[in-house]
């Protein structure tokens, strides 16, 4: 049933997020449903844990919204880069715990999965589709680039965060 | 050698504590200080970090709240030289202010921007669970 659920939900959120309703009759669907969608998210039931970390995201993007937000010249986060974290967040799937967010220099949003000092995966968000991120793990580690579609989470990074995160947990799986 | 203003050496010798100052509470998660608080500047492509260890604390908080200014200290990542130095980065003296230093030589210049911030990304992470993160 959630599946399902989840599916539909899916759907809708690609739905309204498409923008290329040309009649009257389409825009007001797409407007339909873009409502839903932001129902759907305020229910703490289902999307509490995705509906706070957004509200986390909108503090940390108003925080650092100026030029020079360090102190040593960095860019302000962009608002591209904000929506963009807002997809990743909600394509993200179930049984992966939300991201620590974090400002960087040159206006991108850090996406931090720290299980531990040497277990760590990190994605930056930029205002653009490609992706860097890098990746400790015990004495391995490594860094990449992977292209977000703005509806999947690269299957790259996915496992990257899974082998991370489900370490000892076999009930997560990226897929 | 020579010594600067600070009494300390131009040269930073590998086993000498450098302290990074978080400024921002987002860079800090449950027990460490995290990757992106010690990414390089867009302006300089410089971290700037003090030759300073975790003692004496009265002094090490001194120089955080010269170099916070306005803005909150929330604490303090210390490391040491070797480690940024293992990592292929530069650690050279820059004073003024006292004690002053900055890591250098960070990726830059490479034909796909994205893959020069995933190399950053990597050493960024590296050093930071090098770091001994203490809060103010």
């Amino acid at each position: 049933m959630i599946a399902m659920y989840l599916a539909g939900y899916a759907a809708l959120n690609a739905y309204a997020r498409g923008g290329s309703a040309v009649s009257f009759e389409a825009r007001a669907a797409e407007e339909a449903a873009t409502g839903v969608v932001e129902s759907v998210e305020r229910s703490q039931a289902l999307f509490g844990e995705k509906a706070a970390a957004l509200s986390q995201l909108r503090e940390l993007a108003a925080e650092c919204a100026e030029v020079n937000w360090d102190g040593a010249g960095a860019i302000g986060i962009q608002a591209a880069a904000v929506l963009n974290v807002q997809d990743i967040v909600r394509a993200l799937p179930a049984g992966i715990r939300m991201p620590e967010f974090s400002p960087e220099p040159d206006g991108s949003i850090s996406l931090d999965w720290i299980e531990a000092r040497t277990r760590i995966f990190s994605v930056s968000v930029g205002a653009g589709s490609r992706l860097a991120f890098a990746w400790l793990d015990g004495s391995d580690s490594g860094h990449g680039v992977a292209r977000f579609d703005g509806e999947r989470i690269p299957a790259r990074i996915l496992e990257g965060i899974c082998g991370i995160i489900s370490h000892g947990n076999t009930a997560v799986r990226p897929f | 050698m020579a010594i600067l203003p600070s009494g300390l050496s131009d040269i930073v010798a590998d086993e000498e504590d450098l302290a990074r100052f978080i400024i921002q509470s987002s860079h800090l998660s449950a027990f460490m200080a995290k990757p992106a608080a010690f990414l390089p500047s867009p302006r300089d492509r410089e971290t700037s970090v003090s030759r300073h260890g975790s003692e004496p604390s009265e002094g090490l908080w001194a120089i955080g709240l010269a170099a916070a200014g306005e803005r909150c200290l929330y604490g303090a990542a210390i490391v040491k030289a070797r480690v940024i130095r293992s990592v292929q980065l530069e650690v050279l003296a820059d004073e003024p202010p006292p004690r002053h230093a900055v890591i250098r030589a960070w990726p830059w210049d490479e034909p796909d921007p994205e893959q020069q911030k995933a190399k950053q990304k990597l050493i960024a992470a590296i050093i930071a669970s090098q770091a001994v993160l203490l809060r103010r």
